[in-house]
């Protein structure tokens, strides 16, 4: 490793003790190590590893400056070379910490090139550190993924196996947002068909089929089967193709329809997924909190049940335009006319809460402790000024679509 | 009514191999305008013209709303109080549209406002709903005569 990335290495390990928590349990101290990116001049870990003979790592513990020796004796050479980090951290030369290392810093960095280069080629190894705050090299895996893959690799590479330590971690990812390629699929994401883009409603399962519930107005023709197939999240992307439209029924004239108008009481169609694409029944994306803008997916909400709304009930919708939105219920079964149609949805749910072009085809939920939520319908239309959105009630989409079970 | 619609632009996506994102509106390679008469009489149909053009060198997608691509016109008097907007109190699809504007391409939305309203000066704005910021056109000036 060359000094340049020897000096990266302390503020990319910083970094990374501050962005993943790492908290290493083999720590001497069990203290919380505190990032060094506040250092305004970060000590170049070579040089301190050529100046100060038996040097092992530089961490703060809780803001002290804290070195490991492997030669106590050294402290005289450590002073002189961290005098200037110290002062310009607020202690003395003399209240630098030290402890008691096991390992040159030179060889944790050897160890830590070699394993790094080998370890990747394993499943399930999420990281690999040379951590100054443990005096070791730290490999992070993949819950579930062999521990003992790691040792054996670091035996064959002739690494001490007391200078490597495992750690069960969680996967690293970029953070994905509404409107990218998700998998398993949930509810809120965009779909894509044609040149249009939508949001998934939910996913359910009819007649043993495995399906997607989405807007009637989001297939290729409203009302009516065309088998209008899906991409998630674009049809440009690989592996995006999803499933087929197989249920929107026709609108219809007469009877409760007004004249001149086709009707129907639902704005929902059903989707067949295609084989292989997996799914989470039950499963709405979260972002980080209502009406906050958002479209980054933090997490996932869970569907356990079905219901209605009443007039003041809060009840909120995930989609891929105005992400997570949440407000008050403030009108029901109302006969909607729809923008440049000829078409009333009938005993429709108004609601006032953010919504904007794309969210079409979006869940509505309602929260019922923690991150179960009770789904209630399927919404379509909202208002020019982005304020209010309007829903089918799910008990409408079922009675047009048929049983659906959702979770 | 005939209208073809218009909005967000973006460095393409869906039908160009480009970024898709709504991004906001680049006066250097996109032209929205309202075209209407200068002046009416009072009770007179005033035809109303929303012209989006990519004055770009560049395919633009356009990030619209609606089967049918929404758009709104406001007519406000001179002191700014609104007395007409296409798109009040009515509900619309939330449906995403991507319009694809060849370099040079120009698209109309049009509709025809009845001036039964005192005479005096108003403006007429053009907007178009996105999935992202709405495009606006500049005011115009409207004379009703009596």
């Amino acid at each position: 490793m060359s000094r340049h990335s020897i000096a990266v290495r302390l503020l990319c390990g910083a970094a990374f003790v501050a962005v993943v928590a790492c908290s290493e349990s083999t720590s001497p101290t069990s203290k919380q190590p505190v990032a060094v990116l506040q250092a305004a001049h970060a000590p170049d870990l070579s040089t301190l590893a050529r100046d100060v003979p038996g040097f092992g790592g530089l961490f703060l513990d809780h803001g002290v400056p804290t070195v490991y020796l492997t030669d106590p004796l050294q402290r005289g050479p450590l002073e002189h070379a961290l005098g200037a980090f110290a002062r310009g951290r607020g202690f003395a030369p003399s209240q630098i910490h030290v402890l008691a290392g096991r390992y040159a810093y030179g060889d944790l960095d050897r160890w830590f090139q070699r394993v790094s280069k080998e370890a990747f080629a394993q499943g399930g190894i999420v990281f690999v550190d040379l951590d100054e705050a443990t005096n070791r090299v730290l490999v992070g895996v993949e819950r579930g993924a062999s521990h003992a893959n790691v040792r054996s690799l670091a035996a064959r590479l002739g690494v001490p196996a007391e200078a490597i330590v495992t750690r069960d971690v969680d996967p690293i990812q970029y953070a994905a947002t509404l409107q990218d390629q998700v998998r398993p699929v949930v509810a809120g994401l965009q779909i894509h068909f044609g040149n249009f883009l939508c949001s998934i409603g939910f996913n359910a399962v009819s007649g043993g089929q495995n399906s997607f519930v989405t807007a009637s107005h989001c297939t290729n023709t409203q009302g009516g089967v065309e088998g209008t197939q899906y991409f998630q999240s674009l049809s440009s992307q690989a592996n995006s193709f999803i499933g087929t439209e197989v249920a929107d029924p026709v609108y219809f004239r007469g009877g409760v329809c007004p004249r001149h108008r086709v009707c129907r009481y639902s704005d929902a169609s059903r989707a067949a997924y295609a084989a292989g694409v997996s799914f989470t029944l039950g499963g709405i994306a979260q972002t980080s909190g209502p009406n906050n803008g958002s479209l980054t997916i933090t997490g996932t909400f869970g569907v356990t049940s079905k219901g209605t709304a009443v007039v003041g009930d809060v009840v909120n919708k995930v989609g891929r335009t105005t992400g997570w939105t949440q407000g008050a219920v403030t009108n029901t079964c109302v006969n909607t006319g729809v923008s440049g149609t000829k078409i009333v949805q009938l005993c429709q749910t108004f609601v006032s809460a953010g919504v904007g072009g794309g969210d079409s085809g979006s869940d509505v939920f309602g929260l019922t402790g923690g991150t179960s939520v009770r789904l209630l319908g399927v919404l379509w239309g909202g208002n020019s000024g982005g304020t209010q959105f309007v829903y089918s009630p799910l008990n409408q989409v079922e009675q047009e679509l048929g049983p659906l079970t959702v979770f | 009514m005939r209208n073809w619609g218009g909005a967000a632009l973006c460095g393409a996506a869906l039908l160009v191999p480009q970024i898709v994102t709504a991004a906001p509106q680049r006066p250097d390679s996109l032209s929205f305008a309202v075209v209407a008469p200068h002046a009416v009489r009072r009770g007179e149909p005033v035809p109303i013209r929303l012209q989006l053009t990519n004055t770009g060198a560049r395919t633009l997608n356009l990030y619209l709303t609606g089967r049918t691509i929404t758009f709104d016109i406001i007519v406000a008097r001179s002191d700014g109080q609104v007395v007409w907007r296409r798109l009040e109190h009515v509900t619309s699809q939330q449906i995403v549209q991507v319009k694809t504007l060849a370099p040079g391409e120009k698209f109309e939305m049009k509709d025809v406002w009845k001036a039964t309203v005192d005479p005096g000066d108003y403006t007429l704005t053009g907007v178009i709903p996105t999935d992202g910021p709405p495009l606006r056109t500049m005011p115009t000036a409207l004379r009703i005569r009596s």
